[in-house]
Formats: C-alpha cells, structure tokens, sequence
C-alpha cells in the first residue's frame, strides 16, 4: 500500500512552501517536492523588495492594494525575514516631477501612506541618494530575504506535519482517467524513481509549472521574462531608492542585510533557456548606468555577483499569442477549466503576494477535499517570529558578531542555536558571522545537506569574499556530518563553481583580485580541480 | 575624504587574513575579535545597524601593523578608530581625560614639578591613581621638567636663530616641552650646528594622538585645526615643519585627514621628522655632519608602529650608523606594548606587558648600551620594563656630535 | 635617495633579485605594498607540472612564455641555483632538478611539485606511496585543515589512516576566540617549551604508525621548533599545507626579507610607488606615498609587484592595465572573453601581464624602457595552475634580470 497524502505541492519556491504552510495548518496531509533546493528559482533570485504597492499604484490598483496589505501582515508573521527600512520615490532633474502629484494620488487610494518630502529631508534621511533629485516621497517600502522567508515557512509547514523531499523532480503525473491521483519522482541525488499518491496535486512551479501543467494534460501559457540584477559588496543604502516615473529597468536599490542590490532588467527569454541564464555584459553595463544614477556611490562599489531570476508571465486564460498578460495571481482549477479532476495550479502573483496565492490554493484544495477550516497564515507568526519575552545579554556580557548576526537570521529560533563549547562559537563564515553552531543547526534542524543548502540558509558564502575560506571550512563540517568525504569534496568544487558563475559577469576590480585569490587557494593549494565534474558546469 | 564621508576601503579586503598574523593584541587577548573582524567584517555589519559595534574594538592599541601587513590596502587601522569614535558608547572616565591632555596636564604640572614628580613616585599615590582612576600601579609616570622647553626657548635660543640664512619651523610636541626639555634642545643644537635657525610655530597644541585614542575627537578636530593653521602660516614662509616624535608626525600627516577628516594634502609633505629632513641634507650632500671620535657604544634601534607605518625608520638608522663609534644593530620590529596611553590603563597593563615580552627580551639579551627610538612613549616602555636607557636619534647625535667641527665643516 | 637598483614588489620574485643583486654589491631597495602571496603558500615551488620531468614540460611551452624568453640553456644554469640559493636563506628543500614528485593537498589529492620544503609530506616520483599506514591528525576547533579528506585521499591509495584531534590545554585561550583559531595563532602559541608536551600528544598516536601527518602550524618565525618537533616525535613527523595564512610561508618571507636586509637591502614594507619620472626612454626616480616629495632614484627598476590580488595588475569595467606607470599589458579587450564559465577551466585572465621583450623590459606606449624589467606574477604569458609553473616563473624570471644586470666592485 501507498502512503496517501491529501495534497501534493510541486515546488520549493516561496509559493509552494506558503501553500505547504497552509495546507499544513488546516490540517491536511501534505507533501512538498522541490527538484533542487528551497529557493532554487526564481523566489532566491529576486530583489528581495517588501513591495509597499507604490511602484504598481499607477498602473495597476489591485496589485498595489494586495502588496500593501500584504507588506503590514508580513511584518507581522515574518518579523526576522523583514527590515522595515521605508522606501523613497525620487524624481530626477530627467524625471518629470508632475508625475509626483498622480503618483501620490494612487498610493493614497490604494491605501499606502506616501508622503511627499523635501529633497534635503531625503538626503538627509538616505545620504547616498543623488543629490540632483528634484523631488522624493516617502513609501512604506522595505527588504524582504526571501530564503529566510521560504525556509521558515516550510520549517513551519513541517512543525505542522507536512514532509518535504527536496532534490525530487516530478517526471510523470499520475492519472487514473482523467483525475490527478499522484506524481511519479527521480532523486536527483541517488537517481531513484519513486510513486506517490495523493488526492490532490497543486502545481506551484513557477516558470517551470508550465511544463508540469504539460505533464498533467493541461496547457497554461507562461513567458519566460528574465529579470538581471546586481549585488554590490555593502549596504551602500539604507532606505529602498526607487524612481518616480512609469516603471523601467534598473530603478530599484534595495538594501538587504549586509548588501545591496541593484534591479532589474527585463526582458523576454526563450522557454529553453530558463534553465541556463546568462547575464550580459550589456545587461550589466546598464544596470549600473542605471543604478548610479538611484545613488552615485554604486559607480565605485565593488560588485559582489550579477544574477538573473525569470518571472513568470502568465497569458490571460487561453491567449496563446502571450499578448494579453495577467498581472495578478492566477489560481487555476483544471477539473472546472480542462476537466482534470485533483490537480490545481497556482501561478503569476509575486514574492510579495506568497501568503495570499497559498491561501487561494489552499482554500480550493479544501473546498476539493471537503475540508472546513479557515485560513490562519496572516495571523499565526512564522516560526523565528514569535514574540519573546527572553531578554538580551546584560550590556556587561560581549556578544560576538556571529551570535548578533545569527540572531537577526533565525529570529527568535535562534535560541536553538546551540553553542556547547568555544569550537562552536568559532566562526566559520567570517564576513557573515556564520559560527560553527549555526552551521550544525541548519545541517541537524533545517535540512542542510550541501554547502548551498547552507547558504540560503544561513548567508554562509555570501559575503564579500563570496566562500573564498568559509567553504571549505563548511565543507570539512558537512563531511563529518555525511561522512563521505569525496562527495563533499566534489559538493565543495561545484559550490565554489555555483559563486564563479555569479561572479564573472562583473569580475573586474577586487572582485577579479578575489576570483584570483580563490583559484590560487581552491585550485593551487588544495588542488580541488581534481572534483570538479564537468557535466555540470 | 571630507568630514562626514564613510571610508570604503573595507571594500578592498580580499579576506586573506594577512592583517591577522601581524596584530599584537590578538596573541594576547582573546577577547579582541582580531583586525579583520573588527575592521573590514565588521564595518560591513555596523553599516546596517550599529548595534552590531562591539566595545572590544578598545583593545585596538592602533599601532597599523594590520595595514602596513595588509596586501589590498584597507585602512584596517583607521576603520577602527573611526568606528570606536562613531559608535562607541564608553563614556570617557577622569582618568581618560587626564590621559589624554597631555598639554594641558603639562602645564599644569611643570610648574610644580618637584611636587608632582615625587607625588606620582610615591607608593600611596601610586595606589590611589590605581583605585581612583585606573592608572597601573606598575607604572612609572613620566618625569615632569622645571622648565618648560618654550620657556627656555625664549630666553636662551631665540635670539641666536635670527643669524641663520635657512630656516625650519619646529613642532617640539608636549613631551619635549614638558618632559624632557633636552631632546628639543639638542635638536636647537643639532640645527643650529649644520646651519639653520629654527622657528617655534606660532601657536601650538598637542597632535591630538592621546584624544583620538582615548574618544576625544571634538577636541582633537580643534586642536588639529589650530595645528594645521600654525603649521601652514611656517610653510608659507618656505619653512619646514620638524619634529622629533615618530607620533605626532605620523598624526598629524595621517590621522588628521584619515580619521579626523581635515584636509591636510597641501602641508602633508612638510611636516617632517627631524632625523629624514636631516639625512636627506647629508645625503644629497648640502651639509656635513662631523662626530666624536670617543663617542662609542652599542645602539639597537626599535622601530615604534607608528614609525613603521611611516616607513621612516630608514633615515633615523642611517643617521645613528654614520656615528663612527656605533657599533649598531637593528632590533626586530614589533610592539612594544605601550601605544600611548593605552599602556597606562589599569585593563591594559597586564596585555601591554605580553605584547612588549619579545622585544623586552631581544633587548636584554642584545648587551647594549642604549636603545634608539623616534617615540616617547616607547621609551617609557622600555625603560621600565628593560632598564636599558632609551634615546631618541636626535639626542644620541646630539651627543655624538662634534659641534665645532661641524659649524666650521658648514660654513659656506 | 639612490640605489643601483630599486624593485617594486616584496614578494618572492622581488626578494630572489634583490638577494642576488645585493650578492653581487649591488644597493638595492626594495618596495614592498603589503605582504606577499607567500602568505599563501602551499610548501612547494613548482617548475612546470606538465609532465614528469619539468624540463620537458618547459620544451612545450609556446614563444610568449617567461621560459621561452629565458631559454633552455639559461633555465638549465639558473635553475640549479635555487636549492643552494634558498639553503643560503636557511630554508631546506627537497626534490631533484629534472624530475617532478608530488605534494599531498589539503584536499588529499596529489599535485606534481618541484621543490618542496622539507618538513612537508611528499610523495615520490614514481607516484608509489611511501607509507602503509600513517596518523593524521588535527588540532581540535582548527577548521583551516581537515583531516576527513587527507585519510580520504591515501586511504584511496591504499594507505591506511587513523584520524585523531589533539588538543592542548594551551589553546584554550586562543579558542575563546572565534575568528583567530588560525594556523598562524596556532604557530605563535605552539613554540619553545611547548615543543615538548605537543610531541607528547603527537606521540600517543604514533605508535604503530609509518608516518604521522599534521597541518602546518608549527614554526612561524624560524625552523628550530619543527627540528625539534620532529626529533620529539618517534615516527618521521610531515606537514600538510593549510588554508591560508600559510605558517612556513610566511617564515620563508621573513628569512627572505631578512637575509637581504643582511646583505645590506633596504626593505620598505607597507609603502606603494605612487609616481615615476621618466626620461629619454629611462625611468629615472620613483616617489612612494609614505615618502611623499623624496625621490628615489636608481640605475635600474624591477617590477615584481605581482598580479591582480597583489595590485600588480588592476582591472576596472573597460579594461586591464598595469596601475604604477601605466606600461603596456598583454590582455584582452572584451571583457567577456577574460573568463571561462566552468571555474576549474584555464581562466584567460590568469595569463594577462605586463608586456615584455625577450630581456624582460617593459614598455610604456610600444616604446621599450631600458632600464625597467618585469619579474615574476606580473609577467604575462603563462598560466601559473594549469603549466604549474608559477613560483618557478617568479625565481627563476628574477635570476634572470639579475643576471642581465652589472656586478659592482
């Protein structure tokens, strides 16, 4: 006998692991399947920007609406993946400063405070913005990590009984005449096929739900739009900078922990190259452009990686042309619109709108299973948001950088961060303060099992240096966890080849110094080239 | 870099850890996160919120050994005092305070120097400095001169400099005014015997070092100002700036455009230490220096930090290997332990003490008359903690010098 | 100031001329930016690693390369000259002149080495292991070295390995601190009278061992704890390098400095060259940011300022240029031709440079400069992972230029 779960989600992505939370909650038997790790697509390759709505207030009023009440409850439930920093609108001497008036206008009637300010208030309260705008208002935008965001939901889908296989892609859909029953899944590690049941499917793929819709009999219209973004080596803001006009490329910088990040381009891509993106250099060059013109420090910033994410535009139903395209979420029913029974797929939206898809997902896949019960993700705090009556350390005490820093990551769960003795405080990430404690609790609590796996789940490698000492360090803690040291040995080689992939499209300056630094090391002292595996370069 | 702009060299750190090897205060203090961490690390997290300082970054002894190590240029040194200036919360105590005006209390206390010299030696007072403001019982205090070396200046000196066609201005720092009046004497002496008359500044104040380091920045953005006006007002007679402290150089060309944020660029190049614009004369051949002949003795030079990021010691050594009599050697460079004040305080002492062990023992070991260093403070050090005498170049060529032969070697 | 020859450049190129120069009479200064690259050091000097025997590896290499320029015949001649240079310095070294052996990584797999400091593990040429069972041990919390991959590594050679992590309570206070567990700390609190009671510790685990493999963390200022480590300990003692900073490295450019400051060289470290005076095709004085308006001038200049982690060679969005004098480099001009997307592949970037005649000249604007020559990583040409030839390029392109260049007296 098969093990039947109530609702299978296909897709580690913050959509997938919203609706396993939900699922979860009200009760259901649930199963997440991801066939890379959590945040693999486009939900880790994003700006990481807690929208306030503004930015669409003017086009479009429904999604702005959504992205503002969304944005108060995710500072609610989602305390220690949020940085309410505020955000500012600035028109530039180019700008047309009359858009400003029809700008604020939208934001109030879409309910977000937007406050025009003076310039010199703006310079004030943001010192890196260019100091030739004309006009800024200021927007309750701020920085949302969406690895932290997607990891605790899941670890909360989890908590509430939800099992989750990740490196398990879904090849086939099981169907018993027309109905969904199941899907059938490789291990992307150890190669082996697997069958599982369920009584409903959700496609939560993203771009790729595209082809697992195909896979199910049904056909949903996705274009692929690649969106290219920067990351520059510290925060050279501290409030989100936006431009006061139409919406265009490169008009975002978001602070986002220890970084900042320039976005996006936009552009169409072929549906078969989601899978292998490139960033151009021409892409690179009007990022940049571009962004100096947000704040002119970025000029002279050293840039830590470039990387693309791809959204996926979804047609409005049935428009195969992709012309006509829906902004806001698509929640699809495929036994009412194609006549396939158990299989539903929740798609477009945005980071911003997860909770809101999950709870549209969710309260079909209920109403499916004839299950009654109310939706509770914007009131119930994700796990590392809870509030805490412990106290911090007396002033007296010293708190190392990796223990504040581990606190900022994991909440008020980073009490489970255990540090038994001084080996476990050692620092294994310097640049991000990732102690050797953190590292195990990602490995032992959070489901680590590679070098990537750590870093979305702890920002181990992300820094300046970008795993130039870290890596290995972590690898030599993995291996002792797995216990096979030529797999982490090969783990290691393609994680240092995962950072050189981000790196070379801005490898000049000391970020080439660096690259160079990590080759001398990696491949001239400890001879890592010997693990590299070519096919997956 | 004007004022208020933030230093981005962190950005530059390859995290190669160099920087590391070369802290004195990381091999002896665990509590202090290291150069790396508490620089170019942490500048990184203190920029997204600065509750992420951490108080440790007072155990800096600010000697710059990270930055002279450092292949990529970070100003590892100056991240950190900025940010203990930016973001610390330690209130000054009293005892910092005292610390640090080293003029003010020079002042104060060369006028009743008999009394305070033997007040601080004494055992009572020792201890209640140790309760009351945290000053190590262990330390000896500098002595304190009758006369100020101004005083002297003007009565003794001043007339005579008007006979010299070339002259050269002289920033004597308090420790020669207050202390240890001879050095700036013998740099009269020295000046005067190769051929040039030398000028007090118009006005004068402490570098500034002692307030740096202690928190003081208002105050040593002020002084500093007044520094530079005084020092600029000599430049524009086409005089040089001389001094005979490796530190109040090294302040005054570094430190006030790095952490005070005041440009200095148009004078950097004038203020010199007295030991380089001197050797530079012999070396071009403008002047001549004669010796002693019975002037012979064993000298080890010890480079003081802030010599070593100057990157001077050069014209110093060179300076003493030309007294035919030396019989020289040079000394491994590393801290001694003291940088300034930070040796005095009573949570320093014992680290202080660690940091200067090797050197102590090179030194004891080395059989010498006599060590030569450009630093005051350093010579306490050494002094208390070795018993070897401790001169500084220009005193020991002050010594060494055949005046007469080297006024008539210089007439033109 | 005048010297007969002034190099850019402390490292190991930098210092290997500067000694010779100094042994011929020559009054040398030597700038230095920083510490060098021999920070990182992984205990071997590589030749060229293409084949068994360098020499043949060297015979395939194409015109641009600083072999090339050398010659066979002077590669031949210069070439012996290293083992006895650096016995001069005090630093041993092990291996033969036309046979390669191999050097155990970090990641327990073997590399084709030339010279290799003494006190490290190697493995002969024939590739046969020369242990049937060893101990390799770590210091417990050191998380630079792991052990997990070496044991991997022999034990898939067919050796047999038991891991172990000693500790001493003397590390104790240096583990309170998170961030400088590092092999340098290690080095500074492992010496004299602890030499004795590490040896005890080491002992436990050697007694049915061929040999006993640890990382390098002992020995930081001079050899004499690793002489007397390894005549403490009963089974033949070897190191295996760490992650960076490298402990013997950093000893070998101490003893380098040092010897050259002996023969009479002046060392200037943490300055950088921020101008140069050229004229008539010459470049006739240098001014540093420390020095500010003093000159220092010289008959000659050597460039050994590294490559692009040392600042030798700088980079920015639009191109590769060499940031002292702006002299001409060997590069190329689209920028996404620089790189190879797979890490592990030969990255183009690695083998920009200055450009150079066969004498190892510079040149500024296509014109030669006569008296300004180009040593070491900042040479273009050569691909110092994928030829192995990168510490052999800085030594032997430093012998070299200094034996273009006069002997005085």
């Amino acid at each position: 006998m098969f093990k039947e779960y109530d609702v299978i989600i296909i897709g580690g992505g913050i959509t997938g692991a919203g609706t396993a939370r939900d699922c979860a909650m009200r009760g259901l038997k649930t199963l997440l399947i991801e066939r890379h790790d959590l945040t693999a697509g486009a939900t880790g390759r994003n700006h990481g920007l807690l929208h306030s709505g503004a930015r669409y207030a003017v086009t479009d009023q429904e999604s702005a609406e959504e992205c503002i009440r969304e944005n108060m409850t995710l500072r609610k439930i989602a305390r220690h993946c949020v940085e309410e920093t505020d955000g500012l609108f600035i028109t530039l001497p180019e700008d047309d400063l009359k858009f400003q008036d029809t700008f604020i206008q939208s934001c109030l009637k879409a309910g977000i405070r937007a406050e025009a300010i003076d310039p010199a208030e703006a310079i004030r309260l943001e010192p890196s913005v260019n100091k030739a705008l004309t006009g800024a208002v200021r927007v309750p935008d701020g920085a949302v990590d969406p690895f932290r965001l997607t990891v605790a939901n899941v670890f909360d889908a989890q908590l509430h009984g939800a099992e989750v296989l990740t490196y398990h892609e879904v090849v086939s859909i099981l169907k018993e005449g027309y109905r969904v029953v199941g899907v059938e899944v490789i291990d992307n590690q150890s190669k082996e096929k697997k069958t599982l049941r369920s009584r409903l499917v959700i496609n939560a793929g993203g771009i790729w739900g595209h082809a697992i819709a195909e896979m199910a009999g049904a056909t949903v219209n996705m274009f692929p739009a690649k969106g290219a973004l920067l990351i520059f080596g510290h925060r050279v803001n501290n409030m989100v900078i936006n431009r006061c006009r139409k919406p265009a490329d490169a008009d975002i910088l978001v602070p986002g922990d220890t970084i900042c990040l320039i976005g996006t381009t936009s552009s169409r891509l072929p549906y078969d190259q989601i899978d292998d993106m490139k960033v151009t250099p021409d892409e690179v060059d009007l990022l940049l452009r571009e962004g100096a013109k947000l704040a002119p420090e970025l000029a002279d910033t050293r840039i830590l990686r470039a990387y693309a994410g791809v959204r996926p535009l979804v047609a409005a139903d049935n428009d195969p042309s992709g012309r006509s395209i829906s902004r806001g979420i698509v929640c699809l029913d495929h036994e009412t619109r194609d006549g396939i029974p158990g299989f539903i797929t929740i798609t477009g939206g945005k980071l911003m709108t997860y909770r809101l898809m999950a709870e549209w997902a969710t309260d079909l896949a209920c109403k499916k299973l004839g299950v009654d019960k109310k939706c509770q993700t914007a009131e119930i705090c994700l796990p590392g948001s809870e509030e805490t009556k412990t106290e911090k350390k007396s002033s007296s005490q010293h708190v190392w950088l990796g223990e504040k820093a581990a606190q900022g990551r994991h909440g008020s769960r980073s009490t489970n961060i255990v540090v038994n003795d001084e080996n476990d405080a050692s620092l294994v990430c310097e640049c991000e303060g990732v102690s050797v404690a953190e590292v195990n609790y990602a490995i032992e609590t959070l489901g680590a099992k590679n070098i990537i796996n750590l870093r979305r789940r702890t920002r181990l490698g992300m820094g300046t240096c970008q795993g130039e000492l870290c890596a290995c360090r972590a690898s030599g803690l993995l291996s002792k966890a797995n216990g096979c040291a030529k797999k982490s040995a090969e783990d290691l080689a393609s994680f240092m080849n995962e950072r050189w992939k981000g790196m070379f499209p801005v490898a000049w300056g000391e970020t080439l110094a660096e690259a160079q630094f990590t080759a001398w090391i990696y491949e001239g002292v400890c001879g890592l080239d010997a693990f590299d595996k070519k096919e997956e370069a | 870099m004007s004022k208020n702009k933030i230093d981005t060299s962190f950005e530059q750190c390859m995290k190669c850890t160099v920087c590391t090897v070369y802290c004195p205060v990381v091999a002896v203090n665990p509590d202090y996160p290291g150069p790396k961490q508490a620089g170019p690390d942490g500048e990184r997290y203190r920029l997204k919120n600065p509750l992420f300082y951490d108080e440790t970054l007072d155990l800096c002894l600010n000697c710059k050994r990270c930055e002279v190590a450092c292949p990529s240029n970070v100003k590892i040194g100056d991240i950190i005092q900025s940010a203990r200036l930016k973001y610390g919360t330690h209130k000054p105590k009293l005892r910092d305070y005292i610390l640090a005006n080293t003029d003010v209390m020079g002042s104060l206390a060369t006028t009743m120097a008999p009394v305070v010299n033997f007040t601080l030696g004494l055992k009572p007072v020792k201890s209640v400095m140790d309760a009351v403001l945290a000053v190590d019982h262990h330390r000896t205090f500098p002595k304190y001169a009758g006369q100020k070396f101004e005083t002297w200046f003007k009565r003794h000196a001043l007339k005579k400099q008007d006979t010299y066609n070339n002259k050269v201005s002289y920033f004597h720092g308090c420790y020669a005014n207050y202390n240890h009046p001879k050095l700036a004497k013998d740099f009269v002496k020295i000046m005067n015997a190769i051929g040039y008359g030398v000028n007090l500044l118009e006005k004068e104040k402490c570098c500034g070092v002692a307030l740096i380091s202690n928190g003081f920045k208002d105050q040593a953005q002020k002084q500093a100002e007044l520094n530079l006006s005084s020092i600029r007002k000599a430049v524009a007679r086409g005089e040089k700036v001389l001094t005979t402290s490796s530190t109040c150089t090294f302040t005054m060309r570094d430190e006030y455009e790095h952490i005070l944020g005041l440009d200095n660029a148009d004078v950097r190049d004038s203020i010199n230490l007295a030991t380089k614009f001197i050797y530079e004369l012999v070396d071009a051949g403008e002047i001549v220096l004669k010796f002693k002949e019975d002037y012979v003795k064993r000298i080890a030079y010890h480079t003081p930090c802030h010599m070593e990021k100057l990157g001077w010691a050069l014209y110093s050594t060179s300076l003493v290997r030309m007294i035919p009599g030396v019989n020289f050697m040079m000394l491994d460079s590393q801290c001694c332990g003291i940088a300034g004040t930070y040796g005095f305080k009573k949570e320093h002492y014992q680290d202080s003490q660690k940091i200067g062990e090797g050197l102590f023992k090179q030194i004891i070991d080395s059989q010498l008359d006599m060590v030569a260093t450009d630093c005051e403070t350093c010579k306490w050090q050494i002094e208390m903690s070795t018993g070897v005498p401790v001169e500084n170049p220009i005193s020991i060529i002050a010594d060494a010098l055949d005046v007469e032969a080297t006024v008539k070697a210089n007439q033109k | 100031m005048k010297f007969d020859t002034i190099i850019i450049g402390g490292g190991l190129s930098g210092l290997v001329a500067g000694i010779d120069l100094s042994r011929k009479g020559q009054k040398c200064l030597i700038v230095s930016s920083g510490q060098s690259a021999l920070h990182f050091f992984s205990g071997s000097f590589e030749l060229c690693s293409l084949a068994d025997n360098p020499y043949e590896g060297i015979a395939t290499l194409g015109a641009e390369h600083p072999y090339s320029k050398i010659g066979a015949e002077s590669i031949a001649d210069l070439s012996a000259k290293v083992k006895p240079l650096f016995k001069e310095v005090g630093i041993t070294l092990k291996g033969v002149k036309d046979a390669n052996h191999w050097r155990i990584t970090p990641m327990g797999v073997l590399k084709r080495a030339w010279l290799t400091m003494d006190e490290y593990g190697t493995v002969p040429a024939d590739g046969v292991m020369p242990w049937k069972k060893v101990a390799v041990l770590n210091i417990d919390g050191f998380l630079d070295f792991h052990t997990s991959y070496i044991a991997a590594g022999l034990e898939a050679k067919g050796v047999e390995c038991s891991v172990h992590a000693i500790s001493m309570p003397e590390l104790e206070r240096l583990r309170m601190n998170p961030t400088e567990m590092r092999s340098t700390n290690i080095a500074k609190t492992l010496t004299g009278d602890l030499i004795g009671a590490l040896a005890a510790r080491i002992n436990e685990y050697a007694h049915d061992v061929d040999a006993v493999l640890m990382p390098a963390v002992v020995g930081l200022t001079s050899s004499t704890d690793v002489v007397k480590l390894k005549e403490k300990v009963d089974r033949p003692l070897h190191f295996i390098a760490t992650l960076p900073p490298s402990v013997p490295g950093i000893r070998i450019q101490m003893m380098l400095k040092k010897h050259f400051q002996k023969l009479g060289g002046v060392y200037m470290l943490g300055d950088s060259v921020v101008s140069g005076e050229f004229e008539g095709g010459k470049l006739k004085s240098i001014k540093t940011n420390n020095h500010g308006d003093t000159e220092f001038k010289a008959d000659n200049f050597i460039l050994a300022s590294g490559s692009f982690f040392s600042k030798g060679l700088a980079s920015d969005i639009d191109g590769v240029y060499e940031p002292i004098f702006g002299l001409d480099v060997d590069s190329l001009d689209v920028r996404s031709e620089w790189y190879e997307r797979n890490l592990f592949d030969a990255q183009p970037y690695m083998s920009f440079g200055v450009a150079t005649d066969n004498e190892f000249h510079v040149k500024k604007n296509g014109e030669r400069i006569e008296n300004v020559y180009a040593t070491g990583s900042v040479l273009s040409g050569f691909h110092p992972m994928k030829q192995g030839c990168g510490a052999g390029v800085s030594i032997l392109s430093a012998l070299y230029v200094s034996s273009l260049l006069k002997t005085i007296r």
